[in-house]
């Protein structure tokens, strides 16, 4: 099956010592919680003490006094286990959480300082994976991993050692049991741990096979092979019963092994407190306070194998969360960076750049074009001709594989990468609001921006009477993607937004999803404003958009193979622009 | 509704109530013995007491190492009874379960969505396992543990029962209350993550937006504040189940207390033995599992009830078309495919028909009347929309026309098997469809047996031969997202084969050649020539390669036929076809540049 359920180790040094790095600020917490673990552990086990000595010391003397005191000293034991317990719980719950927290954070950071081309690589349920459930693997092995096991060794050799001092003897008797008991529940848990991986492996097994019939539904009907298929997925559903029965079984068996373990313990004990008690080496106490602690110990000696099992999956969880943290940041600003420390003036020049989102499938063939400061260009071309590709290309969302793209005479690989990008202007074909409020969405929470300057952008796209008529004007929340505004609303939104910087370069990526006349008339009317003063570029879907522009680019097949006036262009036959005309009239 | 789905469960588990019984009287017998070794115990000590010799307290030793062994027995068969049985009954259930879904037609697929009768088939069949497996067992175990437990209390002393047994009460109560806050909290946990994961999505899914408007240190602010949020949640339902898990930890020490202190007295003023004490205590402590179970046992049930209520929702919906599929009915590859005569259609009117409809929906076809007579070739033209796949559809029966408005050969369509009429049929749809395994189980889906000159002649015909060459394995290639991905022109190459290998009457293309460049798509329809050369064939398409020299044409345009004729008579008319044509034309054209 896939990797995820393959067994794997359950410790891991290098991978501890990188976790050690994350606990480390929390190890007062650390601390504290086994702190706790040692204080649970003893007044736990102070009370089989307390039963001997009532046996021993009140029943057996037939003393009544007295009896209350000890009565009261197990009832104080259990109060404080029951505190210490709650706290021990809460402490530990609380390093993990925080850990889990910074991991959490840091992972999701270094995601956000990714390129664009891990993004194309990794499938979105892929990453939500290492942020969600291989998270919360790593949370397990806090709160029943790693310091779980030390509270369980803790307790077993606290036990052994209090029987050894009671009585050494019948201590040796008692421990005869555990080798067995550890050897049977070692083999029934690896059998288990085998079986459950199988029922998980089947599990996904009959997942797939039932989506695909439910999707591939018509077509099993359509071709008529509704029995066939019903063969197929009951021989999946039998294998899948086959694995859960055989699981049934170990599970049915261990559950009564582990009972007897106890029964025959009790036994032995009986058998051997006995023979003390007739000897007179063995108190009525000490038989009793015997079996009150080989009850204790049966549970973590069980458990011991069940966190093997947590171990295993934290580790591999861990390994697949580094694994995306050590994930190299390709495209970032250089060490010197060039600072913008005025407006650029808004030349910008692709000098023969050729560019594939796969290295060995080039989108953009040796493509070099220069834009003069404040030219109005506009962009066409046949679906995947490479159009968009430009834009990403500019703002080094992807950086160019050959060639070089220069911004005022200065390759923008030489430019600090969030000053480059904020000094180019874009507005995306996918209208992207932030949650947060108007304002912010405006400004994108940059001081610089003011709220007089969020206004001003907002009036210059006309869209500030709509925004006064909302209940809370500049302050009305945005819902996750904008899901309270239109398209129109959305598109004038990020007009606005595109203009509160004043950006020496605008570039705009044509909505292709339609909007109502009225909306469109208002879009255009807003567009005349948002252009004017600088270098734009227009990559437009509708050829109607560009008709004015300064000049037209037309790229086909990631080759600029025509460029002029609409006029000039519309001229030559067999041309690609004229015939991307003809389509859009026909 | 209650009383449909519990007659629809017991129905399920009917066939294994004789091994349920068997397991009632295993558990009776478990938990007989179960109870013999605190009495064995009760004995050992009064025998000490009275300071008889070593070989009786030997022989009782003896004698509860025996019974232990026996009780594992018992134990052992008696979950394997009860935990088998619920995993069959879930098996039988899913089996039904999914006999059911291929019984429903497209109506019911158009209304529920594939995540959601996922979800029914494995996470409620799960729910309603634990139901019957050990939901059943823990009641029917806690049941007996209890009534033989207090009876053998009382035996020994009804005061001290009394007295210890009030104490049980409220402490279940206390952990019930608080394992269900546990359950509301952890509810509140998971909704927290599950707005972590949104946010997550949609930051991946519009990282390109993040960066080119430089808002990475934003988002990783708001993300922090969800997982912080997250963070309080967690701890908030750790300070529950730290008092649910505590309180359970000192449940048998809270009885044992009673008995120290209370049992202690007791014995000191001679009212009950020293054994009675020691054996007082270890029933009781026979109780604290159940005690805790009771909780857990009462939510399987809810959960469980539920899990059968939205099963039966899918088990009792009848599909549209009740000549489909019948699991009971042997029929079937004796059942001819129906023989593909001339389709006549009168006056057809169709409107989709959609569960919960909220209003009037626009017919997709309107007053249409054609006839295809046998042996015929027909293509399909029109603008997206315009219902040429509806009337596809129709005449496959996915969906049912209304009576009287699509006849074969003289017989009304619905009067026909839907069956047997889709075994003469191949049927290529517009989403190439593959299953996730070997080409040739693909091809050969219609066929599994069918020799290897078969699936060559049919892959060869779809002009997939020379791909074979690049795949690891030929046709043996499992192909899918687990194995090896076709182009898209390749999956739709796929499909035709299988079509083909079906040696169907009647051949449905719905714009099943899209995804194919205009050489291969030639060679294809080349090779179709041949093969429908006296059988029935319909083609969906706007290709310009295949409309060229049709003999018979027909456009639709909102549900309406406009135009029928010819190419080149509708070239010449320069109406709709001639401008649909004209633009796949240009489209073409564009590509080959």
């Amino acid at each position: 099956m896939s990797s995820r359920d393959a067994p794997g180790k359950a410790y891991d040094a290098k991978m501890m010592r990188r976790l050690w790095g994350y606990i480390r600020p929390y190890r007062g917490l650390v601390t504290r919680s086994l702190v706790l673990l040692f204080a649970v552990s003893a007044v736990q086990l102070v009370q089989p003490y307390l039963i001997k000595r009532v046996i021993d010391d009140q029943i057996g003397a037939a003393k009544l006094e007295g009896l209350g005191f000890l009565a009261l000293l197990f009832l104080a034991a259990l109060v404080a286990e029951f505190g210490l317990r709650f706290a021990q719980i809460y402490v530990l719950e609380q390093t993990g959480q925080n850990v889990v927290f910074d991991l959490r954070n840091e992972s999701f950071a270094h995601l956000q300082r990714l390129p664009s081309s891990f993004f194309d690589r990794n499938p979105v349920g892929k990453l939500m994976t290492r942020l969600t459930s291989d998270v919360e693997a790593l949370h397990e092995l806090f709160t029943s991993g790693v310091v779980m096991i030390l509270a369980d060794l803790l307790k077993l050799f606290a036990i052994a050692a209090i029987l050894l001092w009671m009585d050494w003897r019948l201590a040796l008797i008692t421990f005869a049991v555990v080798p067995p008991t550890l050897v049977l529940t070692w083999f029934f848990r690896s059998r288990m741990r085998e079986t459950y991986r199988h029922v998980r492996a089947m599990v996904a097994k009959l997942n797939i096979e039932l989506q695909e019939s439910v999707s591939g539904m018509r077509v099993v009907q359509l071709f008529a092979r509704e029995r066939e298929t019903l063969e197929r997925f009951g021989e999946t559903n039998r294998e899948h019963e086959r694995a859960q029965l055989l699981g049934v079984r170990y599970d049915s068996i261990f559950t009564a092994v582990a009972e007897l373990f106890g029964s025959i313990t009790l036994a032995a004990i009986v058998w051997a407190g006995g023979w003390g008690i007739l000897e007179g080496w063995v108190t009525f106490g000490t038989l009793v306070a015997f079996i009150e602690y080989s009850a204790k110990c049966f549970r973590p000696v069980q458990e011991l194998s069940q966190r093997y099992t947590v171990m295993q999956s934290a580790m591999a969880a861990g390994e697949r969360i580094f694994g995306l943290l050590d994930t190299p940041v390709t495209i970032k600003s250089p060490p010197r960076p060039r600072r913008i420390r005025e407006r650029l003036k808004g030349e910008i020049v692709f000098d023969d750049v050729t560019f594939g989102y796969d290295p060995d499938r080039p989108v953009l063939h040796n493509v070099s074009f220069r834009i003069a400061p404040g030219e109005r260009i506009g962009v066409v071309g046949w679906t995947g001709s490479g159009k968009s590709t430009l834009i990403r290309l500019l703002v080094r969302l992807y950086d160019v594989q050959s060639g070089a793209i220069l911004v005022d005479g200065v390759d923008i690989r030489e430019y600090d990468l969030a000053e480059l990008r904020r000094s180019v202007g874009v507005v995306l074909q996918d209208q992207f609001l932030f949650s947060g409020t108007i304002e912010s969405n405006i400004s994108l929470g940059d001081p610089r921006v003011t709220r007089e300057g969020v206004r001003e952008a907002a009036e210059a796209v006309r869209i500030d009477r709509l925004i006064q008529r909302l209940p809370s004007g500049y302050d009305e929340a945005v819902r996750e993607r904008g899901s309270n505004f239109s398209a129109g609303e959305k598109q004038l939104l990020s007009f606005a937004r595109a203009i509160a910087f004043d950006p020496a370069v605008l570039v705009l990526d044509e909505a292709t999803a339609s909007v109502d006349p009225e909306t469109e008339r208002g879009v255009q009317r807003a567009l005349a404003t948002v252009l004017s003063g600088r270098t734009s570029i227009l990559i437009a879907h509708r050829l109607a958009t560009v008709r004015d522009a300064d000049r037209i680019l037309v790229l086909h097949h990631g080759r600029l193979i025509e460029q002029g006036q609409h006029e000039e262009l519309i001229a030559k036959s067999e041309g690609v622009y004229r015939t991307l005309y003809t389509l859009q009239n026909a | 509704m209650r009383t449909a789905v519990s007659s629809r469960f017991r129905e399920f588990a009917r066939p294994y109530l004789g091994v349920y019984a068997l397991g009632l009287l295993l558990l009776f017998l478990t938990n007989g013995l179960a109870l013999w070794i605190p009495w064995l115990l009760r004995e050992a000590i009064e025998k000490l007491e009275n300071g008889s010799k070593l070989s009786s307290i030997a022989w009782l030793a003896w004698a509860m190492g025996v019974v232990a062994v026996l009780q594992a027995c018992a134990r052992t068969a008696s979950r394997l009874a009860i935990l088998g049985n619920s995993r069959k009954i879930a098996h039988d259930a899913r089996r039904s379960f999914f006999a059911q879904l291929l019984r429903l037609d497209a109506t019911f697929y158009d209304a529920n969505r594939t995540g959601d009768v996922m979800s029914r088939g494995i996470n409620d069949t799960r729910l309603v396992q634990a139901f019957f497996g050990p939901g059943v067992l823990n009641l029917l175990n806690t049941t007996i543990v209890y009534v033989a437990t207090v009876v053998l209390l009382l035996r020994i002393d009804a005061l001290l029962t009394l007295v210890s047994l009030t104490i049980y009460p409220p402490l279940m109560f206390a952990v019930n209350r608080a394992s269900r806050r546990v359950y509301a909290r952890s509810l509140a946990v998971q909704e927290q993550l599950a707005t972590i994961s949104n946010h997550a999505q949609e930051n991946i899914s519009g990282i390109q937006q993040v960066k080119t408007y430089v808002q990475e240190a934003r988002e990783i602010a708001a993300f922090r504040e969800l997982c912080s949020e997250f963070r309080r949640r967690n701890l908030s339902m750790a300070a529950l189940r730290g008092v649910m898990l505590s309180l359970i930890g000192i449940v048998t020490g809270v009885g044992t207390l009673v008995v120290l202190y209370v049992g202690g007295r007791f014995v000191i003023s001679g009212r009950i033995g020293f054994g009675d004490f020691v054996a007082f205590n270890a029933y009781l402590g026979l109780l604290v599992w159940p005690t805790i179970a009771m909780g857990w046992i009462i939510n399987t049930f809810q959960r469980g009830l539920g899990a059968m209520e939205r099963l039966n929702e899918v088990l009792a919906a009848q599909p549209q078309d009740s000549s489909g599929f019948d699991e009971t009915k042997v029929e079937d590859s004796a059942d001819p495919p129906r023989e593909v005569g001339s389709i006549e259609i009168r006056d057809l009117t169709f409107t989709y028909p959609r569960a919960g409809q909220d209003g009037h929906r626009e017919p997709a076809l309107k007053n249409l009347t054609l006839s295809i007579p046998s042996g015929s070739r027909l293509a399909l033209v029109g603008p997206v929309g315009s219902g040429k796949s509806t009337l596809a559809n129709l005449i496959a029966r996915v969906y049912a026309a209304p009576p009287g408005t699509v006849s074969i050969g003289g017989d009304d369509l619905n009067d026909i098997p839907a069956r047997a009429w889709r075994r003469a049929i191949g049927y290529v749809p517009q989403e190439p469809f593959l299953f996730s395994r070997t080409l040739r189980g693909n091809v050969a889906f219609v066929d599994p047996d069918a020799d290897d000159a078969a699936v060559k002649r049919a892959v060869d015909l779809a002009r997939l031969t020379q791909d074979l060459e690049e795949m690891p394995d030929g046709l043996d290639t499992v192909i899918g997202e687990r194995g090896f991905t076709l182009s898209g022109g390749q999956r739709q190459r796929a499909t035709l084969a299988r079509a083909i290998l079906g040696n169907p009457s009647l051949l449905i293309l719905d714009d099943a050649l899209s995804s194919l460049d205009a050489d291969t798509e030639r060679s294809v329809m080349a090779g179709l020539d041949e093969l429908m050369r006296d059988r029935t064939s319909i083609f969906i398409t706007h290709r310009p390669s295949t409309l060229v020299g049709m003999q018979r044409i027909v456009v639709l345009e909102d549900g309406c036929i406009v135009e029928e004729g010819s190419h080149e008579e509708l070239l010449a008319r320069a109406g709709l076809y001639t401008r649909l044509f004209e633009r796949q034309r240009l489209e073409q054209g564009l590509e080959d540049l």
